[in-house]
């Protein structure tokens, strides 16, 4: 059970700075809220809405992400999207993952340079 | 799209979670928030688990959890009221303050009772209570003016550490506080037994009887008390300095000359046992200035005076040869 419990927050702890990443790709087409958790949980990159949804302010804020209300439907909803420095922090993201990926895999197969 | 049946808890919800928020972000912060519950209520209703419209509703506010919780996740508000950032300072603070202040304030309102002719217990009643209430507004003042940094500043902390702050290593003792303990407690059960001796032996059909010759309340026992309080003194400053050095090991051997030598002479002369303590315990001989009563007085006096000044000066030479870090 606390070994259980161990594992799931080291694995949220890896995967906090993903969810960042997965956001800004993702937002390269504008989608609102619930949407974006639906997709980014549906591939895999698992998110809480009670994370995802402070975030997406806490991006936008910071100028990674740009927001536009639409009101073509009953309830008015909040659409992000990736604006250019948050595109180039997600190659600066991106490029560093690669890095880290490389890493443990040289370092599982032995082959340590 | 489907509208909750009891639009009312929504509307509530929103409320709780948007009303301490800046006016300015308020209504984006309520629009934002009715969107997310109304997302969660239709993904709730669209799974088709049979609930109705206000259960999904009460689901979806629960899951939110508290609206308070949530803004000042949303708004990046503290959740505490001194966070990690400041909590060190804060608590270095208070401690310095309460250091300082509060036994200068204390004493300073003792004397100024004492001065004005108040008794000594009121003075300290006086003293006491206001030395509380000094604690309790430093606490208080000290708390809030940093619970409202933390809500205001972005920087970083008010100091910055650096090596230099480290406090230096504890100089090694060779005096603990166990060896003080102990001084003071043996000198204590000493001064108890003397005193005791005089009011407590008693025997069948007769009145107490000191062990030892009560004349000599007169002028050597309380001469022998006086010498056992100048002991708890001597021991006391010994312990503050921490080390032996040839100052303490002098006194020291003046100390133990002072206790023995009037020992030695009393029992040698005769005059420290009381002759009606044993003839009563059927020894009338017992207090005979050779007697072997006298002969172990004597020899124990001369052993443990010997014994502690060799002790003393064998101490403050190895001071002196630097084995506990500072030689005195």
């Amino acid at each position: 059970m606390s070994t259980d419990d161990t594992t799931t927050g080291h694995l949220q702890e890896l995967r906090r700075g993903t969810v960042v990443l997965g956001c800004l790709v993702r937002l390269r087409e504008p989608d609102y809220g619930y949407a974006l958790l639906e997709s980014l949980n549906g591939l895999g990159i698992t998110v809480d809405a009670n994370t995802l949804y402070p975030l997406l302010r806490r991006l936008e804020k910071q100028g990674l992400l740009t927001s536009e209300w639409n009101t073509d439907e009953a309830r008015p909803r909040k659409f992000y999207r990736t604006s250019p420095a948050g595109e180039q922090l997600a190659g600066v993201l991106t490029a560093d993952w690669k890095n880290i990926d490389r890493a443990l895999t040289r370092l599982t197969s032995g082959d340590e340079r | 799209m489907t509208t909750p049946t009891t639009p009312s808890l929504t509307e509530r919800y929103v409320h709780a979670a948007t009303r301490t928020a800046p006016e300015a972000q308020r209504d984006e912060l309520a629009r934002e928030l009715r969107e997310r519950i109304g997302d969660a209520i239709d993904a709730r209703l669209a799974a088709g688990d049979g609930s109705s419209a206000g259960d999904a509703e009460v689901a979806a506010l629960t899951e939110l959890g508290d609206p308070e919780r949530l803004a000042a996740g949303y708004l990046d508000r503290p959740l505490q009221l001194i966070g990690p950032r400041y909590y060190l300072d804060w608590l270095r603070l208070l401690k310095l303050l309460a250091a300082i202040v509060v036994p200068i304030a204390t004493g300073a309102v003792i004397l100024a009772r004492l001065i004005s002719g108040g008794t000594a217990g009121e003075a300290i009643v006086d003293g006491l209570s206001t030395g509380l209430a000094v604690a309790v507004h430093l606490a208080f003042w000290v708390t809030l003016v940093f619970a409202i940094i933390e809500r205001t500043s972005r920087t970083a902390p008010l100091t910055t550490w650096t090596p230099a702050d480290l406090p230096e290593l504890p100089a090694p003792r060779q005096v603990g506080l166990g060896d003080l303990i102990a001084s003071i407690v043996f000198l204590v059960l000493f001064v108890v037994a003397l005193v005791w001796q005089h009011f407590t032996v008693q025997f069948p059909g007769s009145e107490t009887t000191p062990v030892l010759n009560p004349e000599l309340w007169s002028f050597w026992l309380p001469y022998l008390i006086g010498v056992a309080a100048v002991e708890v003194v001597f021991v006391s400053f010994l312990y503050r300095n921490g080390h032996w050095n040839f100052g303490f090991a002098a006194v020291n051997v003046v100390l133990n000359a002072a206790f023995a030598i009037p020992v030695i002479w009393l029992a040698a002369t005769g005059q420290l046992l009381n002759p009606g303590f044993f003839e009563l315990v059927g020894w009338p001989e017992g207090d005979d200035p050779g007697g072997i009563v006298s002969t172990v007085v004597i020899s124990g006096a001369v052993l443990i005076a010997a014994w502690d000044s060799i002790d003393g000066i064998l101490k403050a030479w190895r001071a002196r040869r630097g084995e506990f870090g500072r030689s005195c």
